[in-house]
């Protein structure tokens, strides 16, 4: 898919320049930069509330940023038509934090719908090539399910299949170890990099995992209150001195909110008795 | 907050949503022959049927009995007067007309918007929580086509088919109390409806029903796209889709009844 020459590992696929949005007065990004380069899983670190579901709304260009650009493979997204970035979103999959698969269709049906509804295979390729994904993702035996039927792991894998399925340059994942046991995160993990391994795709990876996420990563980005404040290899950033990394990698609680004491409560008491 | 801030907010808030609506409806409008059985896209006319498996055939049983009883219900009442005149028989063209012009369309959406409204915007309500709808986008398909329109397209037909049933159902009520009150055999009856009734008033009717059946899905549709956060808010928008899909129903009915009075075409014969 990609022009010749323009393929080098290393140049920046997505590149964030300055995007900021607020919602009702409150400031959600601010001024973010982010390079995503070619053959690497970036992952992009950040607690509830700190942006990172804003930020990759915004790079799926189902947002639109108040200031600055997000350029993917050339073409700015924030600026561009709707036939451009329909064709730039046909190089990316993405996996939704809760699968998003149809209910209404079977695991099959939903990794062969991008399959059917964009490309013009004749129906026995289809068939392989979902087959395929299904494989690679180890859900050969549970095409026939349904969502519904499915574990939270299976949903997830199916989830990637279907981002796989049109042999994406990017892949995107929203917390893909959200909700999953240790075991079954794992697996996802090994997933990721296999598929990095075997197709060259870059990741994207939105997480609050950290385990995994230093699992996996190449760089870590982390998003705090809608700033960037640390983009680094992912050995460099686990010696971070910011204290908010500190305090995000070592999992310690915001400073202590005011709670009332057990000598204010006896006093309440004893001043309601009388 | 003064008076006038709150009176001009939530008029402003009206009237975004006839904006939203109107432009909603535009963006399907074009779409609707992407969903069409030749002409359209593959697999639409697919997800279309069951559509009206889903708003049209299962919703005939509830609408048949509501039609029955509410002919039942129009022929007592109007018997116990027309009895006073001696004009029992009339009973038949109160039915008919009734029925043709107003009860038949009425009864038959306001079970459709019941039924289907809440669950067109629970269906899509739980795709936008679920991000199934920015799936299909960011997939490159078009959440109009690939979700709304089909919808559309099912109501469009389905609800006009069932306010005839519904019709028939009603007329059926008109005989069935005719012929227990004054034995009437359903040859004269059916003698009397067939003079009672006007091509007319059956094609107001089927306007009617075109028009609530574009409220029904219209509202679902918009109110379930507008859910934002978790799963309560899609029991808001259901209850939001039946409220207004009702209340806008009864508003049209009023408008377009206005309508062909005006234009002196509902004066009989």
């Amino acid at each position: 898919m990609t022009t010749p020459g323009a393929a080098k590992a290393g140049d920046p696929v997505i590149s964030i320049r300055g995007v900021s949005m607020s919602y009702g007065g409150r400031r959600v990004l601010d001024r973010v930069d982010l390079d995503v380069c070619r053959g690497e899983i970036l992952v992009l670190l950040g607690g509830s509330g700190s942006g990172k579901t804003t930020l990759l709304k915004h790079v799926l260009g189902l947002a639109k940023p108040e200031a600055g650009s997000i350029t993917m493979n050339g073409v700015d997204i924030t600026r561009c038509s709707q036939s451009e970035l329909s064709a730039v979103r046909r190089r990316i999959g993405v996996a939704f934090q809760g699968g998003a698969l149809f209910n209404s269709m079977s695991v099959e049906e939903n990794v062969a719908l991008p399959l059917r509804e964009l490309t013009r295979l004749a129906d026995s390729t289809i068939k392989l090539v979902v087959w395929l994904n299904l494989i690679a993702v180890g859900l050969s035996d549970a095409g026939s399910l349904y969502p519904p039927e499915l574990s939270g792991g299976m949903r997830k894998r199916a989830a990637v299949a279907r981002a796989m399925a049109l042999d994406p340059e990017i892949l995107i994942l929203d917390e893909p170890s959200a909700g999953l046991d240790p075991i079954v995160s794992a697996g996802l993990d090994e997933l990721i990099l296999f598929l990095k391994r075997s197709f060259g795709v870059t990741v994207l990876v939105v997480t609050h995992e950290l385990k995994s996420a230093f699992h996996i990563a190449d760089r870590v980005a982390m998003l705090y209150q809608g700033r960037l404040i640390a983009v680094d290899k992912k050995e460099q950033f686990a010696g971070h001195a910011h204290p908010r990394i500190r305090q995000f990698l070592d999992g310690q609680p915001d400073a202590r909110p005011r709670v009332a004491t057990d000598e204010f409560i006896a006093s309440y008491l004893r001043g309601s008795k009388t | 907050m003064t008076l006038l801030e709150q009176v001009g907010r939530a008029a402003i808030v009206q009237v975004e949503d006839a904006g939203a609506l109107a432009m909603q409806f535009w963006s399907v409008f074009w779409k609707l022959p992407r969903v069409l059985p030749v002409v359209g896209a593959r697999r639409r006319w697919r997800s279309a049927v069951e559509q009206m498996l889903a708003i049209g055939a299962s919703a005939l049983p509830m609408a048949g009995a509501m039609a029955l009883c509410t002919g039942f219900i129009l022929a007592l009442q109007s018997a116990s007067e027309l009895r006073r005149f001696g004009a029992v028989e009339l009973v038949v063209e109160v039915v008919v007309i009734g029925f043709t012009r107003e009860l038949g369309p009425l009864v038959t959406a306001l079970t459709v918007s019941g039924r289907s409204a809440s669950a067109i915007s629970a269906e899509i309500g739980t795709m936008v929580v679920t991000e199934e709808i920015d799936a299909l986008r960011v997939m490159g398909l078009d959440p109009v086509e690939f979700t709304l329109a089909p919808k559309y397209l099912a109501a469009l037909i389905t609800v006009p088919c069932l306010t005839v049933l519904s019709t028939l159902f009603g007329m059926f009520a008109g005989y069935l109390f005719l012929a227990f009150s004054m034995d009437m055999s359903l040859r004269i009856y059916f003698q009397a409806v067939a003079e009672a009734i006007l091509l007319r008033d059956v094609f107001f009717g089927l306007v009617k029903s075109l028009v609530f059946a574009t409220i029904i899905v219209h509202v679902g549709c918009l109110e379930g796209l507008r859910v934002r956060g978790g799963p309560e808010a899609v029991g808001h928008s259901t209850t939001a889709a039946v409220v207004k899909s009702t209340f806008l129903i009864i508003l049209a009915d009023l408008g377009t009844t206005a309508i062909f009075y005006l234009l002196g075409w509902s004066s009989t014969r």
